[in-house]
Formats: structure tokens, C-alpha cells, sequence
């Protein structure tokens, strides 16, 4: 699977979530790994830090743990992303 | 105004780039230390080079112009070789020892507190309290400032028996070292939370709120989606706020501070040791908690009277027995104080011989 | 003075120990925000009448590419405060050992009145150099005024937690293994675990020289690196003789309190039947001039320890009684460590930490994954009661 096709689906699997479920990155590997059994760890860590390296996603906090969400608007402002 | 390019993952600087020469020469080379006096030491290497140290108190919360007073001070006398301790206290590593009075002399006449090294009172280890953090149900720097005005005289001149380490936590999260101290303040509750139903409902994972309660206190309210509490199990620990912030556990008439004595960190004679609860409960009283810093004050004085030479407070207590540190120091012994929760089993008494 | 009455702070401002109050009072004077320290001080004033906190739940901030470092914290009161409608707290890596220069402290003081409240903690209470105060459009000039200097962020969240030790080999003669270099190879080692939240819950790292434990490694860490020593404790018995001739009443103090009864002394001579020594630095603490520990030094190696929420605070446990620290990058010890953490990270349940994720699967299963053997060492004593697990490997031996 290409990078951007990971990104894709990774993207899409936290869109479904937002608001049922606090992802970890855990979660995100595992969910990938269950679906495209070529997939590895690494390379959705890749696909993954490389998205939170430029504010597609990132980590949140609250209720006491870390979790990785979709930036909200006015982060995204913030950092002169939008 | 452009800012410089940023980088990640650099960690930290190295530490070598901090260290005088002295030291660096000497590393893991020393043989021996002497301590002076309460705030001066000198330690010396194999090779007979010598490092002597000041150290003096900080509050630890610190303005950026004390720190620069305090570099300033290092660099007239020591290079600008400056360290802290995991105490929170400020050290002054002096290469040349020529130097050491006249910087203990300047220091105290800028009103610092030059102690802190030997069988006394080091700086208190303690948290944020009202000035930084959302759980605080005290404020931990306000009741440090207190108790040590009281003690002060153990961090500069007086001895005990042995260290006495002092802690303050502003809540049971303890973001320090409180259950391992010999005596230390601990902020609690005492009411059940109040269930901001429509905000739970909005904010917070039910499931994660239900899972977060240690006592199994927590059951779901699926017609209004939130949750309730069942009072006679709930103790108050405040766990299901830090994972929701809609269920509030501050209750400013009844939170207050309970101390707790006899912990131990050192392995030394006696394993480390978690400190046991002496007063379950003082309000607070700010800005001084007068009855706070009596209290201690009264187990201090109790132990500096009857414990042996070298005794931690905690192998003091054990020698004598709990019944006889109750009767020595007049506090009361309460329900509070019959453990009820995980480590019941470990704490009753289980034989027939006791003192009275 | 200043924009709020503060009757029962300016009580603070008396009395001989250092006051905070004082602080917060000089901050005004240069940071480029003064309103914040200003604020600060009306809000606590109100604490201290109300007996109340004025913050929010840390909220979601930080810097690009990082989950850890900025803890989020916005006033209850921005209307009437605000100065620190946000008062976000960023925790800079402290050097190991909290070793620094007058250049390297002032640089960093010039950047946080800059772009902060000129508040700090020297230093909190994980290790890091906690900056106390600032606002999120600010968060992203002081990442790039630090980092390109060399000052990165520590670790918060579900993350490695910023690792710490005492002053180890730098300024301690009873250090038995390097404190400083361990924690700072174990920091640089974790990078990416410390700044991006990938674990279940917080792990911590603390490293002290020896059974003192300056850093108080074993009660809040994960991971408890303790220095020690096996071999003979070194006896100068010319020293004996002048700590004896000085006043200390050796019989009492020292041999009548070792835990082990291994102590004997004939008339100024000390002897210690080292075989029975458990190693736990009262003799060699009280007469540091006379005793040193043994010569071949390692690590004991505890883990789980933790502050009480939520079923109760724990100190660390022994798992590997004895470790060499002496080999390049400490690459026993960072194996070690990476297997604990593997084991921990795939088996705990979100905000478990390891002395809690022990506790529901027992040591074993963390003894097989690091390939370590059971050893009397690790235990106070034996179980008492009569039901335990077999597994099939066991009727093999
Ligand atoms: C007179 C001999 C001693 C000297 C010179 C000494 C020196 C020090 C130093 C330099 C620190 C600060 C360490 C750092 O910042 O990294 C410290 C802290 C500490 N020392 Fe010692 N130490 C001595 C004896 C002991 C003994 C005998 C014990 C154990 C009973 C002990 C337990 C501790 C603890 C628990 C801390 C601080 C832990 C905390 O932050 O809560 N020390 N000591
Ligand atoms: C489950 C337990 C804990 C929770 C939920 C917790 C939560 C928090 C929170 C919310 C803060 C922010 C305070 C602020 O706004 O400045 C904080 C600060 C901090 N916590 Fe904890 N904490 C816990 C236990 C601990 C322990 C056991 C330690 C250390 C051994 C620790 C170390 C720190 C440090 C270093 C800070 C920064 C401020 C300071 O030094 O006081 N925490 N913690
Ligand atoms: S002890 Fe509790 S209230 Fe105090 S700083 Fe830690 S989490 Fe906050
Ligand atoms: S305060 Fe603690 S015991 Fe009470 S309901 Fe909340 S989590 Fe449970
Ligand atoms: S823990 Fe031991 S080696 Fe480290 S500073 Fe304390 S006494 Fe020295
Ligand atoms: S280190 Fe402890 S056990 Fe060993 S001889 Fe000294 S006092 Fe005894």
C-alpha cells in the first residue's frame, strides 16, 4: 500500500470515530494491521507521524490519557495551517 | 521578527557542557565528603582535588530575576557553576575555596537561607496547589511557606535525630513523593462529587468514567445519559474528575489536609517505607493553617525528644509501637484510621501482645 | 501596590523562609506580559478567601509534531483575569542532574520573559524545568527559540515521562553506577516515546547512585535503576580510629544499627562479615571516610512504583536483583528496559501503569518476557497460601 493510501484510510477510520471512541495509536495500528494483513507496525507509525508532523492529526488529551484526533479548526488557525 | 528554525528531538543538552572542570576531571573519581556546615560540604577526589558546595533554600517557585540574582552570585564566585537538587534547593559549586565564605556571607546578607545538608529539615517537596492546578483542594506552596517559617531554624543551624523529609500534596494524585516522607500534608475530600448530569452526558465517555472509579461506585444513568454515584461506596478519591471534569469533587467546606507520617525513601537499615496516616483531617486555614503547622510541629517535637540517634521517624514509630506514638503525641485515633480498603489485611493486629 | 488587594498573600510576603508570593510579585517586573504574574496573584488571593482552585482541565495544547511537553490550563475567571485566561505550563528537558551555567540559565530566562510570565518551577516535581504561564499563539515561538538552542520539550501524557536521576558520579563518592550518563542515554534513547503519547498511560524513569536514593527512585517510577555493589565493603581502619577518637560511639551507631548484625569491632578495629551485608548503606553514610562499597558495581533493577490513585500508592519491586551498568550506551540496561516497556505497552489497559498491570498478571508472565529467573532476591518472602498455577513448562524440568 502506498503512504497516501494508509494516510486515506486513517483519516477516514478517525472520522468514523470522532466522538465514540478515543483512538490511540494502538488502536490505529491495530485496525490497519487487521485490515491489510501485508501492513506492519513501522509503516503505519510512518503514515502516521508524517500526517501529525504537519497538522492533519494530532494528539489530544483529556480524561487523563493521550489519545490522537483530528484537529479542530481553530488549532489548525493556530499554527498558520489554514 | 524571524524566529530561529526549530528542531525536534534534540532532548536535552548534554550535561558535560555544565560541569566545571573540577568535576569533570574528577568524575566518578570521588572519595570522600565532609559536610561543614548545614549549608556548606566539600567533597574530595582520589586524585585530593576538591569541590566545595553551598547550597541554599528555594520556594521552588521562582522568578526569572531571582534566578539571574543567583547567576550573577555564581558567576563572581564560582564561574557561574550552578546546579539544583532533587529537593529544590540551589547549590553553588565552588572550584576555588577561597571563595566559599565570602559567598555564603553575601548570600546571607541578601537574605538567603544557607542549610539544608545534614540530620535536619531540607526544602519540602511539594506541588502546585491553587497557584497552577484545577485539582488542587489546597494551596501547597502557601502551607510550605508556613510550616517552614516555623522551621526554618532546621534547615540553617538545629539537628535531629536524622533527616526529616517534609512533603506537601494538594491533591491524592501526589505529584510528588508525600506517600514516602516522614511527615507530610495531604489534600482530601470528604463529600461524595456532584453530577453536572447534562455536561456528562456532552464531555465525557461513560465507560471510561464507570471504569475510572476505583470502588465500583460508579453505575450508568442511560435515560439521561450520565451516571450515578453510590454513595456508601465512594471515598472520595477524586478519579472520576480527573477523567470528567462535569463530575466535581471540590467541596471548599469540606476539603481540607490530612498528614500522614513515617514513610521512608533510603534503603538504608530499614526498607523504604510509605507513610501512614496520623491526622485524618484540618481544615483549610489560609493563609497560614496555623492548626496544619502545630501539628507537625507537635510530632516533631515528640520525635526529637525519644527517638535514638540516627532513627528515621518512621523506625522511631516502628521501635516504640503505633499505640505508644498515639499516646506520645496526644493525637487521636479514630475509624479513620482502621484501613478499610486494599491494604486492610496487611495492617490489624494479628497477636495478642501490645502496649497500652 | 499593583491592581488587586492582596491581604492574605501580603501575609506570605513575611517571615524568613523564601516566599513564593514575592515571586509571583517580581515576575511583574520583567516579563514582556506583566498582567499575567498580576493576575495570578488576584486569582489566588480569591482561592485563598473562597478555599477554592480557579482552573479549568488542562486543555488541548502543544507544539506541532508533539503530543507532550505543554500541559493546557485556562482560568475559570477570564473575564475577571485575563491576564491568565491561558497559563499554559511548557516543561523544558532539564540536563541530567539539573546541572547548569549562568549563561546557559540566564538565556533561558531572557526567552521565557519574552514570551511568558517570567514564573518557573526550579524544577517540577518529574525533573523537568517547569515554565509556568503562557498563552497557545505563544507556544510555537518558544518551541523554536528553545529547540534551536538545544533545550527540547519533556515528556507528559501518555508518554515517557521526563527521566531523572541524582547527582550520581558527578558529586557523590557512593554512586556505583553512572546516574547522570544513564539517565541521559535513557532520554535520548526515548525521544520518540517521550514527545509523541503512544503508551498506555505515563511511564516514569529514575536512576539514583545507591540505596540512599536521593532521587526517590523507588517510590515514583515505573522504572527504579538503584545502584549497588557485590564484594567487600573497602575499610580504612586508620579512619576507624579517628571517628572513634572524634567521639562516635561506633558500637551504638553503627554496628548495634546494622540491619544484618554483620558488624563486629574489636577496640578501634571494624570487621563486616560481607557475605551477611545486605548492602544497605547505613555504615558506609555514616562514616563515608572510613567505608566504600565494594568494587564490582552494578544496578538492582525494581519497577512499579506509584503515587496512590487509584488502589493505593506502591513502592518498586525487585525483578532483577543485580545489573552491570559499565558497557558502552549501557546496552544491557536499555534492552532491559525496552522489554519491560514492550511487555507493559502490549499488555496494560488505557491509564494502567505497570505496578497495577503486575498486579492483575503477577511477575511471572513479566519474568518470562524479559527472560529472567525467579530468585529469592525478589521477594520478601514466599506465598503462603496453597493455590498456584502450573503451566505445561513446568513439568518438563
Ligand atoms: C551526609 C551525607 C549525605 C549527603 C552529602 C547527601 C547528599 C544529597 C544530595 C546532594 C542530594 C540532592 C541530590 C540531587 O539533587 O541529585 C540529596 C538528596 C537526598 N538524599 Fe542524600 N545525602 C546524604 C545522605 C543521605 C542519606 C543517609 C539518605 C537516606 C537516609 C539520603 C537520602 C536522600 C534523599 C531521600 C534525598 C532527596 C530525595 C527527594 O528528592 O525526595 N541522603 N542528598
Ligand atoms: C494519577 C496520578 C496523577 C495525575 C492524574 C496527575 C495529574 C497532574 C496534573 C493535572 C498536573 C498539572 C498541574 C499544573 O497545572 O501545573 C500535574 C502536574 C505534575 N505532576 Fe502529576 N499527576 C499524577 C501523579 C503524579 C506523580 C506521582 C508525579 C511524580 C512523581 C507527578 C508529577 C507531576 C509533575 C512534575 C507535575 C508538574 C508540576 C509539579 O511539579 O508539581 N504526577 N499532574
Ligand atoms: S497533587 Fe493533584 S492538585 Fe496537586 S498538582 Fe498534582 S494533580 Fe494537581
Ligand atoms: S470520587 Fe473516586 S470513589 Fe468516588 S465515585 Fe469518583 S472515582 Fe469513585
Ligand atoms: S543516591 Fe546515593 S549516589 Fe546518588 S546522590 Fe544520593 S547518596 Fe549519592
Ligand atoms: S551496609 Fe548495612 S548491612 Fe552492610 S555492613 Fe553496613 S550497615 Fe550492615
Amino acid at each position: 500500500m502506498e503512504e497516501k493510501e494508509i494516510q486515506d484510510e486513517i483519516f477516514a477510520y478517525l472520522e468514523k470515530m470522532k466522538g465514540k471512541k478515543k483512538l490511540k495509536e494502538k488502536d490505529i495500528y491495530k485496525k490497519m494491521m487487521a485490515d491489510h494483513a501485508e501492513l506492519d507496525k513501522n509503516t503505519v507509525k510512518t503514515a502516521l507521524r508524517a500526517m501529525i508532523n504537519v497538522g492533519k492529526v494530532m494528539y489530544s488529551y483529556g480524561g487523563g490519557a493521550s489519545s490522537v484526533e483530528i484537529p479542530s479548526e481553530e488549532y489548525l488557525k493556530e499554527k498558520g495551517l489554514i | 521578527m524571524s524566529l530561529p528554525e526549530r528542531q525536534t528531538d534534540v532532548g536535552p543538552p548534554h550535561f558535560e557542557k555544565f560541569l566545571p572542570p573540577v568535576i569533570k576531571e574528577n568524575y566518578g573519581k570521588w572519595k570522600s565528603h565532609e559536610v561543614l556546615t548545614p549549608g556548606t560540604m566539600v567533597h574530595t577526589a582520589e586524585s585530593g582535588d576538591q569541590i566545595h558546595t553551598v547550597r541554599i533554600a528555594s520556594p521552588r517557585i521562582l522568578a526569572t530575576e531571582t534566578i539571574r540574582e543567583m547567576c550573577d552570585l555564581a558567576e563572581k564566585y564560582c564561574g557561574g557553576f550552578i546546579r539544583f537538587t532533587t529537593r529544590n534547593n540551589v547549590e553553588f559549586l565552588v572550584s576555588d575555596k577561597a571563595q566559599m565564605d565570602p559567598l555564603v556571607a553575601e548570600l546571607k546578607e541578601k537574605g538567603y537561607m544557607v542549610g539544608g545538608i545534614g540530620p535536619g529539615i531540607s526544602n519540602v517537596i511539594h506541588t502546585q496547589g491553587w497557584v497552577h492546578c484545577h485539582g488542587a483542594c489546597t494551596d501547597a506552596s502557601g502551607i510550605v511557606k508556613a510550616m517552614m517559617d516555623e522551621f526554618h531554624e532546621y534547615f540553617t543551624t538545629k539537628t535531629l535525630p536524622n533527616k526529616v523529609r517534609l512533603a506537601v500534596a494538594c491533591c491524592v494524585n501526589m505529584c510528588g513523593a508525600v506517600h514516602v516522607s516522614d511527615i507530610a500534608v495531604v489534600a482530601v475530600h470528604r463529600k461524595v462529587p456532584a453530577i453536572d448530569d447534562e455536561n456528562v452526558g456532552k464531555m465525557c465517555e461513560i465507560p471510561t468514567v464507570i471504569g475510572s472509579c476505583p470502588t465500583s461506585a460508579i453505575r450508568p444513568n442511560p435515560k439521561d445519559k450520565t451516571v450515578t454515584i453510590n454513595e456508601e461506596k465512594c471515598m472520595y478519591c477524586g478519579n472520576c474528575f480527573t477523567v470528567c471534569p462535569p463530575i466535581n469533587i471540590h467541596n471548599p467546606e469540606h476539603d481540607g489536609v490530612a498528614i500522614v507520617v513515617g514513610g521512608k525513601i533510603g534503603s538504608l537499615r530499614t526498607s523504604p517505607k510509605f507513610s501512614k496516616l496520623a491526622i485524618p483531617f484540618l481544615h483549610n486555614e489560609p493563609p497560614r493553617w496555623p492548626k496544619v503547622v502545630d501539628a507537625i510541629k507537635n510530632i516533631l517535637d515528640v520525635y526529637a525528644a525519644n527517638a535514638r540517634k540516627h532513627e528515621r521517624v518512621g523506625e522511631w514509630i516502628e521501635r516504640i509501637g503505633w499505640e505508644d506514638f498515639f499516646k506520645l503525641t496526644g493525637i487521636e485515633f479514630t475509624f479513620q484510621h482502621i484501613d478499610d480498603f486494599t491494604f486492610m489485611r496487611d495492617t490489624l493486629r494479628t497477636s495478642a501482645a501490645f502496649k497500652y | 501596590m499593583g491592581k488587586y488587594k492582596t491581604p492574605m498573600l501580603d501575609e506570605l510576603e513575611k517571615g524568613p523562609w523564601p516566599s513564593f508570593v514575592t515571586e509571583i510579585r517580581k515576575a511583574m517586573n520583567t516579563s514582556a506580559m506583566p498582567e499575567m504574574a498580576e493576575d495570578e496573584l488576584g486569582q489566588l488571593e480569591k482561592s485563598y478567601v473562597t478555599k477554592k482552585g480557579y482552573w479549568k482541565h488542562g486543555g488541548i495544547v502543544g507544539v506541532l509534531g508533539y503530543g507532550s511537553g505543554v500541559i493546557g490550563r485556562y482560568s475559570s475567571l477570564p473575564e475577571e483575569f485575563p491576564g491568565i485566561a491561558h497559563f499554559h505550563t511548557y516543561r523544558i528537558n532539564q540536563p541530567s542532574g539539573f546541572f547548569y551555567t549562568s549563561a546557559a540559565l540566564k538565556e533561558i530566562c531572557d526567552i521565557w520573559d519574552k514570551y511568558g510570565s517570567s514564573l518557573t518551577n526550579m524544577h517540577g516535581s518529574t525533573g523537568d524545568l517547569v515554565l509556568l504561564g503562557t498563552t497557545t499563539a505563544n507556544l510555537e515561538p518558544l518551541f523554536a527559540e528553545y529547540s534551536s538552542r538545544g533545550w527540547d520539550l519533556g515528556g507528559s501524557g501518555s508518554a515517557m515521562r521526563t527521566p531523572s536521576c541524582c547527582v550520581g558520579m558527578a558529586r557523590c563518592e557512593w554512586a556505583n553506577i553512572d546516574a547522570m550518563g544513564i539517565c541521559n542515554h535513557m532520554t535520548q534513547h526515548f525521544q520518540d516515546e517521550l514527545h509523541r503519547p503512544a503508551f498506555p498511560y505515563k511511564f516514569k524513569i529514575k536512576v539514583s547512585g545507591c540505596a540512599c536514593d536521593c532521587v526517590a527512585a523507588i517510590a515514583r517510577a515505573d522504572l527504579s535503576i538503584i545502584g549497588t555493589w557485590k564484594g567487600d565493603i573497602r575499610i580504612d581502619q586508620a579512619e576507624v580510629k579517628k571517628y572513634a577518637d572524634g567521639g562516635m560511639d561506633i558500637q551504638s551507631e553503627i554496628v548495634g544499627m546494622c540491619p544484618t548484625e554483620c558488624m563486629t569491632l574489636d577496640g578501634t578495629t571494624l570487621s563486616i562479615n560481607n557475605e551477611q551485608c545486605s548492602r544497605c548503606m547505613h555504615c558506609i553514610s555514616k562514616m563515608t571516610m572510613a567505608l566504600r562499597p565494594g568494587e564490582e558495581k552494578g544496578a538492582t533493577i525494581l519497577v512499579g512504583s506509584k503515587a496512590p490513585i487509584v488502589v493505593g500508592s506502591l513502592i518498586s519491586w525487585v525483578l532483577v536483583p543485580f545489573i552491570k551498568c559499565d558497557d558502552e550506551d549501557f546496552a544491557l540496561l536499555t534492552e532491559l528496559t525496552e522489554n519491560i516497556i514492550e511487555w507493559w505497552d502490549d499488555n496494560a489497559k488505557p491509564r494502567e501503569r505497570l505496578g497495577e498491570l503486575i498486579e492483575v498478571k503477577g511477575m511471572r508472565p513479566l519474568l518470562e518476557a524479559i527472560g529472567v529467573d525467579p530468585q529469592p532476591q525478589q521477594v520478601r518472602e514466599p506465598r503462603k497460601d496453597p493455590f498456584f498455577f502450573w503451566s505445561e513448562s513446568d513439568f518438563d524440568k
